[in-house]
């Protein structure tokens, strides 16, 4: 019901006495009403602006925070206000929905920042008023692509796992040519190989100089038969080749078969296999040269090299039915001054018009407004009509165009939008990085520094004097606390990453290459590719470079996965008294996720060796120990 | 000869076709004079009389006032309500049904001056007598709902044309479901109760005298008198 509405119950409730005397059964009690003080005000701090209104009016819609009781956990009673520590500008379009009824949403708030005090306010957005819904609910859908293009970016690129079958990754580096230097090349490769092979059907039809002894010129096809035809040859070969992969490396073989790209890779080959097969028929070679044509279908193949072919093909798919509308205005436009022309010009000596259908040529060069001259009206009348007609081809044409040339605008720009952020991501996930190592290199600091030790006197005075001047907040005070907690609980330490790095360089040259760790340095879920992976790529190709940086970049916004590594004891000098308890940890080295439990059991008596009598009883205390989180 | 003319008679229909489809296009318009449209006002404004002779004619306080006003002019900015936007008020109550006939009575019994719209005091003072009054008015008020032509006679047809509109209101999902003749038998009921001389119309004194024996009309006279 409408909050104005609500303000008309009592009427309604006071007409009702007009039942009373047709009424065939006692009335019902009336509800119990607290007599309430008189309507008084409720002053709203939001952040320091005060907005007052009646009680009654917030009162209107029960089921949000200001209209029920969850509002007395926001009152303060010292200033006896309702104190909300949010945005006043957008809760000013709180209240006047209140006020009024209707909730509008303006124009230049960033879409997500309204939506978040919606919820918190508890107003579904859906109650939006009809002069609002409209935009809010564009700003919405955009956003909502932004997410998802972000998300697909991040599936793309997370598909840098290691245990991705060859097919996957050569499915990727097909789809995808900038995951590897060899997908790069291949890309490139064929589209030469594209461009080479539709220039020479071009250039095979020019009549070239006609050799000695011929009286007319030969296009160059025939000329340079031989040459051609290994060109030929090699193209098709190329293409052959990348469409037999391609269908192999699909994921779903059958979908992909179904495609239009694979269509058209058929049909960019097929002529020319048609044309060994055939010998040299006379009957059937008019049907071969009929195939020929076919060839130019390769030039469709670029369509994977540009963007803005796929656009145009998007575009196209998308404004079906202007297209259709298009089509049959025009057909039946086409139809009717054709008609009329024809009775029109019949009676005029030689006329071109023999017949209806050969009217349509005129008629469509007239409303396209060509002209060519070649059938024009001779009686008056003819012409009366043909002007009309093509007045009428300008308007009929011009209608549908800018429809379409807006939704090409539209899905154009959001690819170039999804192209700038897809850039400016590297950049900013940089800078992130840098400030949020800032931070875990703090912890890293403080615990170097011995604050955390539980004896904090000695701590202090150890390390006290050369840092009174840093100001300890207390908020880092606690969530160092909190780690050191954690890492008590979970009986591991956290380690920065160089540390680690050195850690791992040492135990992968034990291990076996193709051990996998992925190394988290810090409690933010910093991620540092795994040495042990670096050290494969440094044996390997060094293509991965780029999709271990990715992964790192990209591991960094998702959430925590915490694995344990060994402490490194002797990088700490001032842990040393802690040796008891790293002993137990160092020579185990169980890697625990909370998926994936992969279980290491390396031989490191070798590394450290003053825990060698340690190390037996450990050996088998491989057992996945999942971290008490 | 003849098939020249026939040529041009087909050409003369087709063009004539053409501007019949441009006509439905809206290109060529008849020349309407549309002028006239920009020049009608904004709506008509009214303004009540003030609070202290309001105050004398209802017996509300100023606060009840006030805030009835507020309500009121919240909902209806230009001072006035007319008959569909209370239709459209008063239905938003009654979702199940169709309450724009009850509605309609409603509003005439109102709109005592018969003006076509409600104006605040029109709305205040129906509500101080609804609220406020004494049960003697409260029943001339519910006499003067029922009493459609205001003649000072219930007859059967109005009191049928009432019932159907408050059984309207009910809906169709009701439980047991409202058959063709329930406000008929209703009505009849009623009558039997109210008439007492049997001549088939219910005077303003018959009304009075049999509501006032009625233990459960008395009772239910005074169930709203806290709503403000």
């Amino acid at each position: 019901m409408a909050a104005g509405v609500a303000a008309w119950l009592p009427f309604a409730r006071a007409a009702a006495i007009g039942w009373m005397p047709v009424a065939s059964a006692p009335m019902p009690l009336a509800p119990r009403e607290k007599r309430r003080t008189q309507d008084g005000f409720i002053i709203i701090n939001v952040s320091g602006t005060k907005f007052q209104t009646w009680r009654s009016t917030l009162e209107r819609y029960p089921d949000t925070l200001l209209g029920s009781t969850e509002k007395d956990f926001f009152f303060n009673e010292e200033i006896n206000e309702y104190f909300f520590d949010r945005d006043p500008d957008i809760f000013r379009h709180i209240l006047n929905f209140y006020r009024t009824g209707k909730l509008h949403y303006p124009r230049h708030e960033c879409i997500s920042a309204y939506d978040e005090e919606l919820s918190f306010f508890g107003i579904i957005p859906e109650i939006i008023g009809d002069c609002c819904y409209e935009e809010y609910k564009d700003r919405r859908r955009e956003n909502a692509e932004r997410i998802q293009d972000d998300a697909d970016d991040e599936n793309n690129k997370e598909g840098v796992m290691p245990d991705m079958t060859l097919r996957q990754s050569m499915w990727r580096a097909f789809e995808n040519p900038h995951t590897s230097t060899l997908a790069l090349v291949f890309y490139y490769v064929t589209g030469f190989f594209i461009a080479v092979s539709v220039i020479a059907n071009v250039v095979e039809t020019v009549p070239c100089r006609a050799s000695p002894g011929m009286i007319k010129d030969l296009p160059c096809g025939e000329r340079y038969a031989l040459a051609f035809f290994c060109l030929d040859t090699a193209c098709v070969m190329i293409f052959t080749v990348e469409y037999l992969l391609r269908l192999i490396a699909a994921p779903s073989r059958y979908r992909f078969v179904r495609s239009v790209m694979s269509i058209i890779d058929v049909v960019a080959i097929m002529p020319y296999y048609i044309g060994l097969v055939m010998t040299d028929n006379e009957d059937v070679s008019g049907a071969f040269v009929t195939l020929r044509v076919f060839r130019v279908f390769r030039i469709f193949k670029f369509s994977r090299h540009s963007q803005g072919l796929r656009i145009l093909g998007y575009t196209l798919k998308s404004c079906a039915s202007e297209l259709g509308f298009l089509l049959f205005s025009l057909t039946m436009a086409i139809i009717i001054f054709a008609t009329v022309m024809f009775y029109a010009e019949k009676g005029s000596t030689a006329s071109k018009f023999t017949s209806i259908p050969a009217a349509f040529w005129y008629t469509i060069v007239t409303m396209t407004t060509l002209g060519y001259g070649d059938m024009v009206p001779k009686t008056i009348v003819g012409k009366i009509v043909g002007s009309v007609c093509s007045l009428s081809g300008v308007l009929v044409i011009a209608l549908p165009v800018p429809v379409i040339v807006s939704n090409f605008s539209r899905i154009y720009h959001q690819n170039q939008r999804a192209d700038k952020r897809r850039a400016q991501k590297k950049a900013r996930l940089a800078r992130i990085r840098v400030a949020k190592s800032g931070s875990a290199n703090a912890y890293m600091q403080s615990k170097h520094n011995g604050l955390l030790t539980d004896s904090p006197e000695q701590a202090s005075k150890e390390a006290g004097q050369a840092f009174l001047s840093k100001t300890n907040l207390s908020f880092e005070k606690e969530h160092h606390h909190l780690l050191h907690c954690l890492e008590k609980t979970t009986n591991h330490e956290f380690v920065d990453e160089e540390t680690y790095e050195k850690n791992c360089m040492e135990v992968s040259s034990v291990n076996p290459p193709g051990s996998r760790c992925s190394s988290i340095s810090s409690q933010h879920g910093l991620t540092s590719t795994c040495c042990s992976r670096r050290n494969k790529k440094t044996f390997r190709l060094p293509n991965s470079n780029m999709s271990g940086s990715h992964a790192g970049s990209l591991q960094e916004l998702s959430t925590i996965q915490i694995r344990e590594r060994p402490l490194i004891s002797n990088s700490r000098s001032s842990l040393n008294a802690k040796m008891e308890d790293t002993v137990q940890r160092n020579s185990e080295h169980p890697y625990v996720t909370s998926a994936i439990i992969s279980i290491r059991t390396p031989p490191v008596t070798s590394r450290e060796g003053n825990n060698t009598s340690d190390s037996p009883d450990y050996s088998q205390r491989n057992i996945v120990k999942v971290s008490a989180l | 000869m003849g098939i020249q003319g026939m040529e041009i008679l087909a050409v003369g229909v087709v063009l004539f076709m053409f501007m019949a489809v441009l006509k439905q296009f809206g290109v060529l318009e008849p020349m309407e004079d549309s002028s006239e449209s920009d020049l009608e006002l904004s709506t008509v404004r009214h303004q009540p009389e003030g609070l202290d002779q309001l105050q004398a004619q209802t017996k509300f306080t100023k606060k009840e006032l006030q805030s009835l006003y507020r309500g009121f002019k919240n909902e209806c900015p230009s001072g006035l309500v007319d008959e569909e936007t209370f239709k459209m008020i008063y239905s938003q109550f009654f979702p199940q049904g169709d309450a724009t006939t009850y509605a309609h009575f409603l509003f005439n019994a109102f709109d005592i001056d018969r003006t076509g719209s409600i104006r605040f005091e029109d709305f205040v003072i129906g509500l101080s007598v609804l609220l406020r009054g004494s049960v003697h008015e409260k029943l001339k008020w519910a006499f003067n709902l029922y009493d459609i032509n205001k003649d000072g006679y219930i007859t059967k047809e109005e009191m049928l044309a009432i019932m159907k509109s408050i059984y309207d209101m009910m809906g169709n999902y009701t439980y047991p479901s409202v058959r063709e003749d329930t406000p008929f038998e209703h009505v009849e009921k009623f009558f039997q109760k109210m008439d007492r001389n049997q001549d088939g119309v219910v005077t303003i004194d018959e009304f009075m005298e049999t509501c006032q024996k009625d233990e459960n009309i008395m009772s239910s006279m005074q169930l709203f008198e806290n709503v403000i």
